[in-house]
Formats: structure tokens, C-alpha cells, sequence
């Protein structure tokens, strides 16, 4: 059997990758059903929350700050709850990150408020004194992609079963009367702001960058599922 | 909780397969070098004698050699 | 094939790789070293506007450093040895040639599209896997196209018996291919939504925790095919080549191959021992686990001992400098890796500057090393110069050795200070520090490790000046050195 194995280089090509590709199978696949599931009461992102997501991965907030708080004392303390699986059963993708520089953000829609993060966008030693992260001011007069989360929206409600309104569907004309509804949501945040480029831009329909990712973060705890039940 | 159970069955079994197979592979080597049908060692060669033009360490019966064969 | 025109070895898609290696070796580097100094001091992060930030520019670094500089290193050094173990050259086969510059063309293509595709912003957010849809398919046709390459040489090989090297590359080939392939399942959303939005944007065909499950299979068994395999099937060429040592003992080459094989993908089998079945099961489980490690720490042994009886040559040869002391980071790697999955170790280490510092004493020391020492000894075949100086190589090694120890050692005590202090409470049960406390505290080892980029990037100028030198300026040789590389 080994003779075999050495002589022919197609057969060790099928050998490795036989080892290789069973260890996969066994270590994943048998907690992918289970793992899928959401908690109760778990709503999915809205557009503008979406979009929100879309500043955070793009200015890749999960370089420096994770997303999954462990079971241990120190860190419930410091940062609440630890993370259930099935909170996460709508982020596609996973942002727990590998890296603390900065702290965990699971849960920091819980003790956060809107004027605290616009300061901290802006300004990070403003709030946070001795922070060594980046002001990211570009993202005050950045305007954020909302029709491609709208297109996110649209994908995982009719490919994964995201349950999503029926409002929420594919194709130009849909969008269009959708559009009225994350513009009123960016409102209500920019309500609560005070940059006057912020409060200009949303006046004028547009969303800029900063306004959805706020709406991200105060997306993140208990604010998405304790509210609809 | 059946697929849980499963896949740590098949955890077990499959180390105890891949360590009998990585050890009757050691018995394999050692075994087949004694009985002379092998000589893995020189294989080593074939690092430091790769010029294009030198004698294959292990000689070939590739389609280019059947080829010269024919000549 | 014709035996009439002197038959040679062709290194044209060798010496393309071997420039981008360096090119890319640079600028991720350069990346490196800057997103290092922009810990330690802030302010650097306001060089290139929104384009600057240490946010935006860490994926940049590590894939320019993975997919740029490792993968053209690797890619050079296969379209070299593969020639040679197998004792055919790619002009003798149109397929592989004709190949091997398509791929050449669109790895190019690819990879300043990876830039800047980052750059601007676009990415998937997993880890070691940014790049959208469009440069994923891109890059499944540049693998496929090495497949291709490297079993057109295998089916007209003349030598029989396939050299351990080739093993490990054959390996890579496929691991890279299974494990990219499912964590890069994504929907691209413009196709999905009627034509609305983003045409690069696109969405995991996972969710969460399953998303989480496959992308660390993918990110723990990248730098196992990326950083390891590949890097052990160069270590098994290049020593006993340039030290005209043959491998102290090819049987435990081929068992140290399948025992990495076995062992790399299992590795995170401890997360597996659930309650339900029988202890005594889950017990001996854990305990072969470990049996099966052994003969996967026989390559470095393995390539310490084939220098025994020929240590002289570590002092008057710098490539077997860089060669013993890259195995020698492999093993303190490899065994530091193992350390951290323990669980109560984990529990400490995860999420703070341990962890880069593991990545980078591997990195650094095994994988640069490795694929610059590779360099070094092609360059005199391929260009058919020596090499331009021997005290440059000399003094490079010593300047990226002092970079690494200082990488690693600020790290560990950054990631240990981190750690412990996350979780300290005072007498009452409170927790004892606020985060930002746990950050300016760090600030003496960010610049330590700055400084530390600083001069492994310095290194690397001088490597990169030394092969362009030898390319084009040093003594012209008459005829191949059979083993150790030539310099003046």
C-alpha cells in the first residue's frame, strides 16, 4: 500500500488531500446547524445599521476591537453579559476580530450614547484621554453606500431567510420606496448630533459615513433584541 | 446532540487510524530497507546531483526515457 | 526534448517571482513598520488622510506580506528547485511555460488590484481572506494555473522518485485550494438585488459563529500552508544543496511530512472533546494527538542534524547562518504555538500583543529568512553572477536577527503586562485598571518594536540592493557552483 502510495503522484495527491479534507469535516461541520440558530427575540440589522457595518468594515474597526466577550469574570465586569452564540446568527460576516488594542464592542450600544461616539470619531483624546486611535474625521463628509446595504438586505433576506419586512426587495422601484425610511432613521440620529456638515448632509438626503456607523454601534447589545419582544 | 456524540466518535477513531498508519508506515520504511527492496537514503541525492543532464538518482521509466529506449 | 540543443534549466518565471518577491518584500514591510510606529505614536496616523490609518493599512500589511511577498517567494523558489529535483526544464514542456507567464500576468494583476482595492476600502473583513469576489475568482485561476504547471513538470519528469521538497509544494497546492475555496464563499449582492448598489460588494455564505468556525480553520491552516509547508519544502532543498550535506535522514523527511500533515489540521482537535462520549475515549484522543506531534517536529531536527560534523560552515557561510537559525525560529514557533492553545494560557494571551509577537518570530524568522537565504543561492544560477558582497549578507543577518529578538521579546512582555492586566482586581473584587490604563502602559514596547521594524526593513534594502547588484553588476561566473553560492 505504501509502495503505492510513494510511486504514484496522483494517488499521494489524493492521500493528502483525503487528511487534509477529513479533519475539516470532522472539526466543522457537526456544529453548523446548531451554531446558526438566533437567540429570541433576535431582530436583523436594519439598512442604515447595515451600512453602518459596511463603515466599520471598511475602515476596519476589527484591526483593534473584537466583538465577543468571553466567559470570565474580568471581561463581564468590564464590558457586560458574555456573547451567545446565537447573537451573531445575522453578521455575515463574523467581526469578532483577533485583537484587542482598543476595547471590546459587543456590547457597547448598552453604555454608549451618539454624542459620546460623535466626539470620539472626531476626536478620540477628547473622551477618551492618552487614546491612541486615529481620529477618522473623513468619515463626517464621506457618504455611506445605504443602496448597497440595501442590496445586502435583499440578498440574505431571499437567500438565507433573514426575516426581513416584505418591503424589503429587489430591483430599482423598491428601493426607491424604501429609501424615505433609512433616510428618516439617519434623522434621528443626526437629531442628536452636533457637526453642522452632518446635520447639513442628512438635510440634503444624504447619509454620511459617521451617521451610519454610530447607528451601527448603538446596534451592538442589548438594543436589537430586547426591544421587539 | 447525536451529531456531537458522532463527531466525537469519529474523532477517536480516526487519531487511532491515522496513528496506526503513521507508525505501520515507520515499520514500512524501516522493513522494506532491510529487506533491500528500497534505498530511501540515496533519495537525498537528488538535492545535491540535480544538473539537467546527470543520471536519475532513481532510475525512470517515464515516457521521455522509453522514448531513448526506443532510439 | 530533442537531446541535439544543449538542454537547461529555463529560470524565466523563477526571476520573475524573484522581483516581485522583493518588491512586495519592501513595501509590506515598509507597511509594517510604519502601522508599528503609528501604536507607539499617533500622530503618523495623519500622513495619507483616510488612506493612512492603521486601520486601513493592517490588511494592506499582511497581505501584501502573505499573498505579495511569501507567495512570490514561493512561486520562485518552485519554478527553480521543481526544475531540478525533477531533472526537467520547463522549455521542454509548452504547457507549463505558456502557463507559468499567464500566471505570472494575472498575479500581477491581482496583486495591484489587492492593493488597492484595500486600500480604497473593499473587503470582506475575515482575516488573511479581505479580497472581494472579483480578485477571489482571479486568484482561484492563478492556483489553478500552478496546478497545472506543476503536474505538466511531474508527468514528463526524469527522475522517478519525487524529492521530498516536491511533496511539501504538492501539498500546498492543495491545502491552499480546499481551505481558500470555502472561506471565500460569498453572494455578490449587485447580482442578487436586481443590479442595486456595489458591484465588488458580496456577503458570506456563513453566518457568525459558523462564519467564525470556517474562517479560523482557514486563518490557522493558511499559515500552515502558506507559512510552513511551502517553507519546509525550500528548507529541504536549499540546506543540504548549499551545504552539500544530503538530508541527514530522508526517511524521517517523509515521516515528518505526513506527520505535519496529520497533525497541522488536527490541531485544533482539542475543541472536540465534548462531554457525551466516554472520558476514557477523550483521554487517549488527546493522548495520540500528542503521539502524532512527534514525528511532525522531525524536520527541524532533521535539518539541524544534517549540518552535524560541518558547523564550520555556520561561521563562514552566511546562507547557512540564516538557514540553521530560521530552523531553529521553526521550532521556537512551533512549540510557543502549542503553548498558547493551552486553554488557561489562551485565556490570557488572546486578543493582546502575544499573538502578533508569535506570528512575527515565525514570520521573521523562519519564513523571511527562509525565502531570502533561497533568493540568495538562486541568484548566482539564475544570472550567472556571485553575489555581490558577502559583508552586506553579513552584516544584514546580524541587523535582521537583533529586529526579530526585539520584535518578539517587547511583545511578550506587551501581551503578558496586556493580559494580566485585563484581569486584575483589587482586594474588594473590582477590576483593578480601565482599558486606556492597559494602553498607554504598552507605549515603551510599541516603540521597541517599531525600532525593530525599523531595522528589518533596513535589512531588507540590503538584501534587495545586494541581489539587484548581483543581478546586474558583480563578477560574471564561468560555470554553476555546484554547491555553496559564490560572493565577493
Amino acid at each position: 500500500m505504501f509502495h503505492w502510495l510513494e510511486k504514484n503522484p496522483f494517488f499521494f495527491a489524493v492521500g493528502v488531500f483525503l487528511v487534509i479534507a477529513f479533519a475539516g469535516l470532522v472539526e466543522i461541520l457537526p456544529n453548523f446547524a446548531e451554531a446558526s440558530r438566533p437567540v429570541t427575540g433576535l431582530r436583523p440589522y436594519t439598512v442604515l445599521e447595515l451600512a453602518g457595518k459596511e463603515v466599520y468594515k471598511k475602515d476596519n474597526c476589527i484591526a483593534c476591537h473584537s466583538q465577543l466577550i468571553r466567559p470570565f469574570k474580568s471581561e463581564t465586569d468590564r464590558y457586560g453579559e458574555y456573547s451567545l452564540s446565537g447573537e451573531y446568527a445575522y453578521d455575515r460576516p463574523f467581526l469578532w476580530g483577533s485583537k484587542r488594542t482598543g476595547p471590546d464592542l459587543h456590547r457597547v450600544g448598552n453604555y454608549r450614547t451618539t454624542e459620546w461616539h460623535e466626539n470620539h470619531m472626531w476626536q478620540p483624546n477628547s473622551v477618551v484621554p492618552g487614546s491612541i486611535m486615529p481620529a477618522y474625521k473623513h468619515q463626517f463628509t464621506n457618504v455611506a453606500d445605504i443602496e448597497t446595504a440595501y442590496a445586502e438586505a435583499v440578498t440574505v433576506k431571499n437567500i438565507f431567510k433573514t426575516p426581513y419586512g416584505d418591503d424589503i426587495k429587489a430591483g430599482k422601484k423598491a428601493w426607491e420606496a424604501y429609501r424615505p425610511k433609512v433616510l428618516a432613521e439617519a434623522r434621528k440620529i443626526a437629531s442628536q448630533m452636533k457637526n453642522k456638515d452632518v446635520k447639513d448632509m442628512v438635510k440634503a438626503g444624504k447619509v454620511p459615513e459617521v451617521v451610519a456607523l454610530i447607528a451601527y454601534l448603538n446596534s451592538l447589545g442589548a438594543k436589537r433584541y430586547n426591544a421587539k419582544k | 446532540m447525536g451529531i456531537r456524540e458522532l463527531q466525537g466518535y469519529a474523532t477517536f477513531f480516526m487519531t487511532i487510524v491515522f496513528v496506526v498508519i503513521l507508525y505501520g508506515y515507520i515499520v514500512y520504511l524501516y522493513r522494506s530497507e532491510k529487506k533491500g527492496e528500497k534505498d530511501y537514503e540515496k533519495l537525498g541525492n537528488i538535492a545535491l546531483d540535480d544538473e539537467i543532464t546527470s543520471t536519475p538518482i532513481n532510475s525512470s521509466n517515464s515516457i521521455l526515457d522509453e522514448k531513448k529506449g526506443e532510439k | 526534448m530533442q537531446s541535439n540543443a544543449a538542454l537547461e534549466y529555463d529560470y524565466t518565471i523563477a526571476k520573475l517571482y524573484t522581483y516581485t518577491a522583493i518588491l512586495f518584500g519592501f513595501i509590506g514591510m515598509l507597511i509594517g513598520t510604519l502601522i508599528a510606529s503609528q501604536l507607539a505614536f499617533p500622530e503618523l496616523n495623519y500622513l495619507f488622510g483616510e488612506y493612512g490609518t492603521f486601520s486601513r493599512l493592517r490588511p494592506l500589511h499582511t497581505n501584501v506580506v502573505i499573498y505579495g511577498f511569501t507567495v512570490s517567494g514561493i512561486f520562485a523558489t518552485f519554478y527553480y528547485l521543481s526544475q531540478r529535483v525533477l531533472k526537467v526544464s520547463m522549455a521542454e514542456s509548452k504547457i507549463a511555460m505558456t502557463a507559468g507567464k499567464i500566471q505570472f500576468v494575472l498575479y500581477v494583476i491581482a496583486a495591484t488590484g489587492m492593493v488597492i482595492s484595500e486600500l480604497m476600502g473593499y473587503t470582506q473583513s475575515k482575516e488573511y481572506a479581505q479580497m472581494e469576489w472579483p480578485l477571489d475568482l482571479l486568484i482561484v485561476v492563478i492556483w489553478v494555473l500552478w496546478g497545472v504547471i506543476m503536474f505538466a513538470l511531474i508527468g514528463i519528469r526524469r527522475e522517478k522518485a519525487l524529492y521530498i521538497s516536491m511533496w511539501y509544494f504538492i501539498a500546498t497546492f492543495l491545502g491552499v485550494a480546499m481551505l481558500y475555496l470555502f472561506n471565500n464563499m460569498a453572494v455578490p449582492t449587485y447580482f442578487t438585488s436586481g443590479g442595486l448598489g456595489s458591484i465588488m460588494h458580496s456577503v458570506s455564505m456563513y453566518s457568525g459563529t459558523n462564519d467564525a468556525l470556517v474562517q479560523w480553520w482557514w486563518g490557522h491552516n493558511a499559515v500552515a500552508f502558506v507559512f510552513t509547508v511551502p517553507i519546509v519544502g525550500m528548507i529541504y532543498y536549499f540546506l543540504p544543496k548549499e551545504s552539500g550535506q544530503s538530508v541527514y535522514s530522508y526517511k524521517l523527511s517523509l515521516l515528518s511530512f505526513w506527520g505535519l500533515m496529520f497533525v497541522y489540521l488536527w490541531a485544533g482537535s482539542h475543541h472536540l472533546l465534548y462531554s457525551t462520549v466516554p472520558d476514557w475515549m477523550q483521554t487517549m484522543g488527546s493522548v495520540f494527538s500528542v503521539v502524532l506531534i512527534l514525528p511532525s517536529w522531525g524536520s527541524a531536527i532533521n535539518m539541524l542534524l544534517t549540518m552535524k560534523g560541518e558547523w564550520n560552515q555556520l561561521t563562514d557561510n552566511p546562507l547557512i547562518k540564516f538557514m540553521v537559525l530560521a530552523s531553529t525560529f521553526y521550532m521556537l514557533s512551533t512549540l510557543e504555538g502549542p503553548i498558547q492553545a493551552i486553554k488557561s494560557v489562551n485565556a490570557i494571551a488572546h486578543f493582546t500583543d502575544w499573538i502578533p509577537g508569535h506570528v512575527h518570530d515565525g514570520v521573521l524568522g523562519w519564513v523571511a529568512f527562509m525565502i531570502m537565504s533561497g533568493l540568495f543561492h538562486m541568484a548566482p544560477r539564475m544570472f550567472k553572477r556571485e553575489i555581490y558582497s558577502k559583508k552586506l549578507i553579513e552584516a544584514q543577518f546580524w541587523i535582521q536577527t537583533t529586529a526579530v529578538v526585539l520584535y518578539f521579546t517587547s511583545m511578550w512582555i506587551a501581551g503578558i503586562t496586556q493580559g494580566m492586566m485585563w484581569r486584575a482586581v483589587d482586594e474588594y473584587g473590582n477590576l483593578m485598571y480601565s482599558f486606556i490604563d492597559t494602553v498607554t502602559v504598552l507605549h515603551p514596547y510599541y516603540a521597541i518594536r517599531a525600532l525593530s521594524g525599523v531595522l528589518f526593513v533596513t535589512g531588507f534594502v540590503m538584501f534587495a540592493y545586494n541581489m539587484i547588484k548581483t543581478m546586474t553588476s558583480a563578477k560574471e561566473l564561468t560555470e554553476e557552483p555546484q554547491f555553496r553560492t559564490p560572493m565577493a
